[in-house]
Formats: C-alpha cells, structure tokens, sequence
C-alpha cells in the first residue's frame, strides 16, 4: 500500500482562537496502482485537510500517516525532519484553486518548475512541458504566455500540466473540473482515466460532481463533518438510505430513473450506466 | 423599452484576440437571463463591461437609458450588485459584517440604516451567528453567501452572479438559486453567467456566446432543447432533454411524455 492514515486527527485553532476539528480519527488505505477513487462531501467536511496529509502538506495533530513507508506524525515529532521532498514528487496534489499555484512568467516555465525542483534536467523540463500542455487540450502556443493572462478553465488546465510534468506515481486532484464547461470537464475527465489506464496509477479526485463518481471511480470517499463516512462502491453509495443525510445528490442517471420509474410505471433491474439502457426500457413499453 | 441595451460593443484584451465582436443584446426590466457560453467565450468580460470594470473598445451600453461612459460609470454601478466565481477574491472587510457593509457605505447609506440591513440579509443568508467572525475562516459556500448578503443588501435593481456556484457544493448551490427565484418574483433584472444547464433552465431567456460572438438568443425552452446548438458551444443538454431527443429519435414522442421530461428536466 502507498499511504496509509491510522486514527488520523487533524485539529487547527480557528483565527477567533476556538480549535476545530477537522478530522476526527481516520483510518484509511490507499494503493498504488488500479485505483480510481473520488472523495466527496460537503464544502468543510474536511476533504481537502485529509488529500494535504497525502502528500505530508500538512501533518497529522495525533495518529499517524504513513506514506511509502515513511510515517509521518505529529509536528513536535521528528518525523518534521524527514525530508518530504521525495514524497511530493511520488503524490502529485493539484489544488482547487489555481491561481495558488502559478506564480511564473510564463506557462512553461511555470510547468518546468515542478520537475526541475525534483532534480530533472532543463532539457528534459521544457520537454515535459511541450507534451503536457498538449496532453491537457492547449495548443503549444501557450506555452509563452503569461499564466495570469488566461482564462479560469485555462488555468485549470496549466495547473494539471505542472504536476503531470512530475510524472507522479498517485496522482491527487482537488475539484479539477469545477468552473469548467461541459465540454471541458468530460475531456478533463477521459484524460485522467487515460493516464490511468495507460500507466494504472492511483488516481483521487475530490468532486461535487456525482456524475463524475457514478460514472468513473471504482471506489468512493465520503468525508461528513470531518468523519469519514462511507469507503466503498459508488453503487453501493447511491443505494444507501444514508446518502440525503450527508447532503449529497443522486447522480442525474440514478435520479432520472427513479422519477422515471414513479411517472411512467416501469422498473429498472438495475440501475444503468448508460441513457441508452432507459431508451431501450421505454421503447419495451409504458403506463402513465 | 429594453432595461439593458448592448449596441455593436466590441472588446479586446490584446489587439489580435478579439474576447467580444459587435455584441448587440437587450434585456428587460425584471427578466432573469442566463448567459452561456464555453470556457473563455467572453461571458465574464461582458460582465465587467457592464459594471465598467472593463471598456468597450467599440459600441455601446445602456442601462435604464443611460449610456455608460465614464461620467455615468458610479452612478450607474448603483443600480447593479455582482457576485463573482471565486468569494476569495471579493473579501474586503476584516469581519463579516464590515464585509456586508462594504456595498452600503459605498452608496453612503447612513448608519443606522446599514446596521438595520446587516441584520436583516445576514439572517436572510443564515449567516447571522457569524457577524463577528473573520471571512477566511469561512467555508465556500459560507463565504458565498457572505458575498451576497453583501449584494442584497444594496438593493440594487440588477443583479449579476458571475458562476457564482460554480465552486461550490450541490446544497449551498440549491440555496443560493433559490435566493435567486425570491429576487426575481421581487421583480429584480437577473442575470445568471453559467454554463450548469440545471441553473440555466431556471431563467426565462438564454442568451449563447459562442467564440466572443451572440450564437444564440431567446426563450429558455428553445434554446435548451436544441442538441446541435448547444453542442457547437461546449454545452450539453440536460438528461432529461437528452433522453426525449433520443426518444424522438427512435420515433417514440408524444406531447405527454414530452412534457414529463421537460418537468423532470426542470427539477434536474
């Protein structure tokens, strides 16, 4: 296994000076390879505090993460003295928002940044960064443009390209596809389930997007009020009677065939991955 | 007489990339318009030329018969409140409620009138228990409503939420397009910039920005049911209405089933 929490809680003091608990006793195991996990919840119930213990962004109040080997604990201990740098390259975290993450003149220099922080030679960086741009859907043209010039989406996209240029092993991505366009958000997806395929790394996305989770993942994180809830299949998930009290949705599917059951008189055996399933159900036959 | 009037207005952040080309558009008193469009289609900068953020190289806007210049730019900002993407970049004040404020002292409100609003719009966004609290230690969707308790309470006719839910998650999502509904039975001028479709189908007219151009403009129904206009922009049809396209396809339609899915799709 790569990275392992056990009894993980992660406690901050607020700025008004109460402590909040932002995890509370998490016990989790993630594999390096043949993963494809989505993490979702609530905004604040905890999900992007528990992806930055992943990569050791930031450590554990008590309980301890193990990440390849290395455990990391709390910050008093000396495990703050382990270098971290080799774990970061092995988990690349690409953050929500990515104006917190581009800081150069231009997008290349600012995709190699990553991969020469980690020892890799010039040549090889601007390398990187010519096939990953593309790989992410921007023309090379980027490349010498200004990474405050582009749009929310573009951004996006850049940020991505940063940390696939690491080439990491697990791969953890915080809402990438939020703010981008339909469109956009599908070839997003289809590349990370590529990469995974190709290469069949762990991939973790944390999404609000329950299509996302229904459709891709073969497992599912619920993090509720700094618990973690539910570790398990995404159909399972969507079955549970739990899912209304941790405030998620069905997935449009699901909830398309559920109304459709209600209006039309049918039954569904299962629930489809596929509209072309509900097609075929109507087209045997319907009772308003 | 169109509320709000673009004539012909062009603008470009570099002269060889055109954001918006010869936009012409008008909008009435009390309609709720979605604007969609692709990432990068320019619904953004429209926005900003409204509120004179930004201005138009070429063409011009009016708002309630005023033409916007930068004589007219102040008074004209308020009349319109905008709520933008990301609530991190809209933060000003040091506590909650300065933050609430910020909009009122700007349109010099006297005080007690700006102490009465505070109370009424933070409760109204269920945000009365935080008045004193810090804005960075709020949630997204926290911040977001903080954002627009400061908005409402400025009263002004035009409100514009620029993918103000795109960040955020699916309840404070439903919470906010319900605040959305109230302002528009209270007879206020909406515009949504979007592209969830599940808002979109929410509003009474669309108007589709397509590559800095108007693709597509008019009423909701007809232009969330059209697959190959929506797909030329990177849109995509809501479930339900993709279903009742394939139905039709397959020869299988009726006026009944139609309207099941188009009632399914506006719960979506």
């Amino acid at each position: 296994m790569a990275i392992k929490f056990k009894r993980v809680n992660y406690i901050y003091q607020g700025m008004d000076g109460t402590p909040f608990r932002a995890l509370k006793d998490i016990n989790l195991t993630i594999e390096e390879k043949g993963e494809f996990i989505t993490l979702i919840g609530e905004t604040g119930s905890g999900k992007s505090t528990l992806v930055q213990h992943m990569n050791a962004l930031i450590k554990p109040t008590s309980g301890q993460v193990e990440i390849y080997g290395i455990k990391i604990e709390e910050t008093k201990k000396k495990s703050s003295k382990i270098k971290l740098n080799p774990l970061r390259q092995k988990i690349g975290l690409v953050f929500q928002f990515p104006d917190y993450q581009l800081f150069e003149e231009t997008v290349e220099r600012d995709i190699m940044f990553g991969p020469m922080n980690f020892g890799i030679s010039k040549e090889e960086a601007k390398k990187r960064a010519k096939e990953v741009i593309q790989l992410v859907g921007l023309e090379t043209g980027y490349l010498e443009r200004s990474p405050f010039n582009l749009s929310g989406g573009e951004k996006k996209r850049v940020s991505i390209a940063g940390i696939l240029a690491m080439e990491p092993d697990i791969l953890v991505l915080d809402e990438p596809t939020s703010g981008l366009d339909p469109k956009g958000r599908d070839e997003l997806l289809e590349l990370f389930l590529s990469i995974h395929n190709k290469l069949n790394n762990t991939v973790l996305i944390i999404t609000h997007d329950m299509n996302t989770v229904y459709q891709y993942a073969s497992r599912v994180l619920v993090m509720n009020d700094g618990n973690l809830v539910f570790d398990g299949k995404p159909i399972d998930l969507f079955a549970s009677p739990k899912l209304s009290s941790w405030n998620l949705d069905k997935p449009d599917l699901i909830d398309l065939c559920d109304k459709l059951s209600e209006r039309l008189n049918i039954t569904f055996e299962n629930y489809p991955k596929d509209l072309e399933k509900v097609v075929a159900r109507i087209k045997a036959g319907y009772h308003e | 007489m169109a509320y709000i009037k673009l004539d012909n207005v062009s603008f470009n952040y570099r002269k060889d990339q055109p954001v918006l080309k010869n936009i012409s558009l008008e909008i009435n008193k009390g309609d709720w318009v979605s604007i969609l469009g692709h990432n990068g289609s320019g619904k953004s900068t429209l926005a900003k030329l409204l509120i004179y953020l930004l201005k138009a190289d070429k063409g011009t806007i009016e708002i309630d018969g005023v033409k916007l210049t930068e004589k007219t730019a102040l008074d004209i900002r308020k009349k319109i409140g905008i709520v933008f993407q990301n609530p991190d970049n809209q933060f000003v004040g040091v506590t909650v409620e300065d933050d609430i404020a910020f909009g009122m002292e700007n349109l010099c409100f006297d005080r007690a009138k700006i102490l009465q609003r505070i109370e009424t719009y933070s409760k109204k966004v269920n945000m009365h228990q935080y008045l004193k609290k810090e804005p960075h230690n709020l949630s997204g969707g926290q911040k977001q409503r903080v954002a627009i308790a400061g908005i409402l309470a400025m009263d002004t006719d035009i409100l514009i939420f620029d993918e103000a839910t795109s960040m955020l998650d699916p309840a404070s999502r439903d919470q906010i397009m319900d605040f959305i509904k109230q302002l528009k039975a209270e007879g206020k001028t909406i515009i949504t910039i979007t592209h969830d479709m599940k808002e979109a189908i929410k509003s009474n007219n669309i108007i589709i920005l397509n590559k800095g151009e108007v693709l597509a403009q008019g009423d909701t129904k007809k232009i969330l049911t059209d697959k190959r206009l929506l797909n030329t922009s990177n849109l995509e049809l809501l479930l339900p209405l993709k279903l009742m396209h394939r139905l039709k396809q397959e020869n299988i339609h009726n006026e009944e089933l139609g309207e099941i899915l188009w009632q399914l799709s506006l719960n979506a």
